[in-house]
């Protein structure tokens, strides 16, 4: 069988989820998206595998693959390594050119992201080296109450209350925790500050880059429904609402990349 | 290609602890210094030999020194301390003096501790924070005084003018020379690169210095020969500019990463590096006029900001970074490095448009990765800027 048209991948593995895009032409024609394990290249492959089989089209179908992410610098299977910074930049900015500030999410670290018009990087910051005001921050969180990760936002917005958090190590913050439902605290309360926490902290990222609308939440954690309701309210502003899963915004810029690169390259025309 | 010189250099300093060995024998009397205002024309002209002390990069010694004083101190300070403790290194456990200034005050309190935990003679030179005024001025004068006469009880001789004078001759020479091989490793077509000025910089703190001055014309000479007749043919690169906290020998971490991610460091203005040869005009061979002169230059990060729009390091610092011609800034900042972490933001508001990466570090691997993946994005950032109309 003969495939039509030009394909190009991205491939996104961070710490907690390995992702990956698959562009047509200029369309996104595939998305894959696995829970990462020990082994990165595995994931990578993992991923981009499940693009693949959804796409109906095998590795060679592809001209050019990008990684990106922490695995990026373990990635034989792409052309060239990113970061996923850039990524995030023109993922955000071939779904929503108007957007000027990403913040990004993900298992490990959080990013404040300052794009221009064409979607290159301006300025940015990330969080110190703690896993503070990241998805395994709140994942270890939902391990606490003994709730669902994706639950832990909505649990979150029916709140009555915001019982004030002061710890945003992990570590010291799983044990306020524990002190916090000792004391009678009810559950819905405490997470709702520890959502408010994070993003008081993040808003402090974004005093070292500025913010400009329109604003975008990229990265897992944007999919948690509390922690945009809290950030829009850290930093007074509405967050644009994502055209994909914004998990996935890194690989797909990864895959605008790439097809960048190919072009470049005389790969593609 | 390599530079020859630099090799001399590298075979001068294997020998220099042996050396320092036989000159003891002889009754030399070897004083570690360490900081940014130490007069060191002073103790080289009382016939003393002066070693600039202080490693970084070792995590291992900044445990050993952490067991006599806070893991909240600086992280330079704790290892300088593990050194002491260990005492292995062939300088420090050869010093027979250890002067400090006290423009850091973690670095003024690394030397209370040196003598009360490790037995070693110390002197400590007082710094003004306020060094723009008369008082000021008169403060450090006689700071430079009182060091010269302890320096000159220790050393068992009068400080002579005309050593005095013979040894500014040595270090203007000196000065002169790194200003001329900065100048150089910032060309598009010369063999020398950054890295390599850093080191030898570094070699000269614990080399003679008459031989050291020496070497430093040889190396120039050997650089001016060597010109590549081509320039400007290199791709699209990064040139890096570093500020911040100081980097010491052994700490090259953040310098790995940089040029193994394919960014060219072109310049700095740290206190370890470019800044301690600026602006250092002795006008008279005296102490007085070596503290004028000494607190009339490029002011250390420690010091206040006396007025935000004529402060002389962020006024040298903008200077250089149009100098080297640099795209962005890398402002390194240690744990618990007060004074840079401080005005981190503030040299960033500052600087304006420029872009501008702080690193936040210490002496460990840990955080590796993460400061790689800061870096990266900040090249990638620069070269998109460069080659806007291309890719990424």
């Amino acid at each position: 069988m003969s495939i039509s048209g030009n394909y190009f991948a991205g491939v996104d593995v961070g710490s907690l989820a390995a992702k990956s895009v698959i562009l047509k032409d200029g369309e996104i024609f595939a998305t894959g998206l696995v829970p990462s394990g020990v082994n990165s290249v595995e994931s990578g492959l993992s991923a981009l595998n499940l693009a693949l089989e959804t796409a109906g089209l095998k590795k060679e179908d592809l001209i050019y693959i990008v990684g990106t992410g922490y695995g990026r610098v373990s990635a034989p299977y792409a052309n060239k390594a990113v970061t996923e910074i850039t990524c995030h930049a023109k993922g955000t900015n071939y779904l929503h050119p108007t957007v000027r500030t990403i913040i990004d999410m993900g298992g490990q670290d959080c990013k404040a992201i300052r794009i221009d018009p064409d979607g290159s990087v301006v300025d940015f910051a990330m969080n110190d080296k703690c896993a503070a005001g990241t998805g395994r921050f709140l994942e270890v969180m939902a391990g606490v109450f003994k709730v669902k990760l994706e639950d832990l936002g909505s649990i979150a917005l029916s709140a009555t209350d915001t019982v004030p958090m002061s710890s945003t190590c992990t570590v010291f913050a799983e044990s306020e925790t524990i002190s916090l439902v000792a004391r009678g605290e009810r559950p819905e309360n405490i997470l709702n500050g520890i959502h408010h926490s994070i993003a008081n902290r993040i808003a402090g990222l974004f005093s070292r880059v500025g913010i400009e609308s329109d604003v975008f939440f990229s990265g897992g954690v944007a999919k948690n429904s509390g922690m945009k309701t809290a950030i829009e309210q850290a930093l007074k502003v509405n967050i644009v609402k994502p055209e994909i899963d914004p998990q996935l915004i890194g690989a797909l810029g990864a895959a605008v990349i790439a097809r960048n690169f190919a072009r470049k390259e005389g790969l593609w025309a | 290609m390599g530079l020859k010189t630099l090799e001399k250099i590298t075979a001068a300093l294997e020998s220099r602890p042996a050396e320092l060995e036989q000159l003891r024998k002889q009754g030399k009397k070897i004083v570690g210094w360490l900081a940014y205002n130490i007069p060191e024309e002073i103790i080289y002209a009382l016939g003393l030999i002066p070693i600039r002390i202080g490693q970084g990069g070792d995590g291992r010694l900044v445990e050993v020194g952490a067991r006599h004083i806070s893991t909240k101190n600086c992280v330079f300070v704790r290892q300088v301390l593990g050194q002491f403790a260990e005492k292995t290194d062939p300088y420090i456990k050869q010093l027979d003096l250890v002067a400090i200034d006290a423009t850091c005050i973690q670095l003024y309190r690394l030397e209370e501790l040196i003598n009360f935990y490790f037995d070693y003679n110390t002197v400590v030179l007082g710094v003004p924070r306020n060094f723009a005024t008369k008082e000021g001025h008169e403060y450090f004068r006689k700071e430079v005084e009182f060091f010269t006469k302890k320096l000159e009880l220790f050393a068992g001789v009068s400080l002579e003018q005309s050593r005095l004078e013979e040894a500014i001759k040595i270090y203007d020479g000196i000065r002169e020379a790194i200003k001329t091989l900065y100048r150089y490793q910032s060309l598009d077509n010369s063999l020398l690169s950054w890295r390599q000025v850093a080191s030898v910089i570094n070699a000269g703190y614990n080399l003679d210095r008459e031989r050291y001055l020496e070497l430093l014309q040889e190396l120039i000479q050997e650089v001016e020969a060597n010109l590549s007749e081509e320039s400007g043919t290199r791709e699209v690169e990064a040139r890096i500019f570093l500020s911040g906290s100081l980097i010491p020998p052994g700490d090259t971490k953040l310098i790995d990463i940089i040029e193994q991610l394919g960014g060219r460091i072109v310049g700095d203005d740290l206190w370890s590096g470019l800044n301690f040869f600026l602006n250092l005009n002795i006008k008279e061979p005296t102490p007085y006029g070596v503290a004028d002169a000494y607190i009339d230059r490029v002011p250390h990060g420690s010091l206040p900001y006396l007025d935000l729009k004529s402060d002389g390091r962020l006024a040298n610092l903008k200077h250089q970074i149009k100098e080297f011609k640099a795209d962005g800034v890398v402002y390194h900042t240690l744990r618990y490095c007060d004074a840079f972490t401080f005005k981190a933001g503030e040299t960033k508001d500052v600087l304006g448009n420029i872009p501008f990466l702080e690193i936040h570090t210490e002496y460990s691997g840990s955080d590796f990765e993460a400061i790689r993946t800061r870096v990266e994005a900040f090249i990638e950032m620069i070269k998109s800027k460069k080659e806007i109309a291309e890719l990424v």
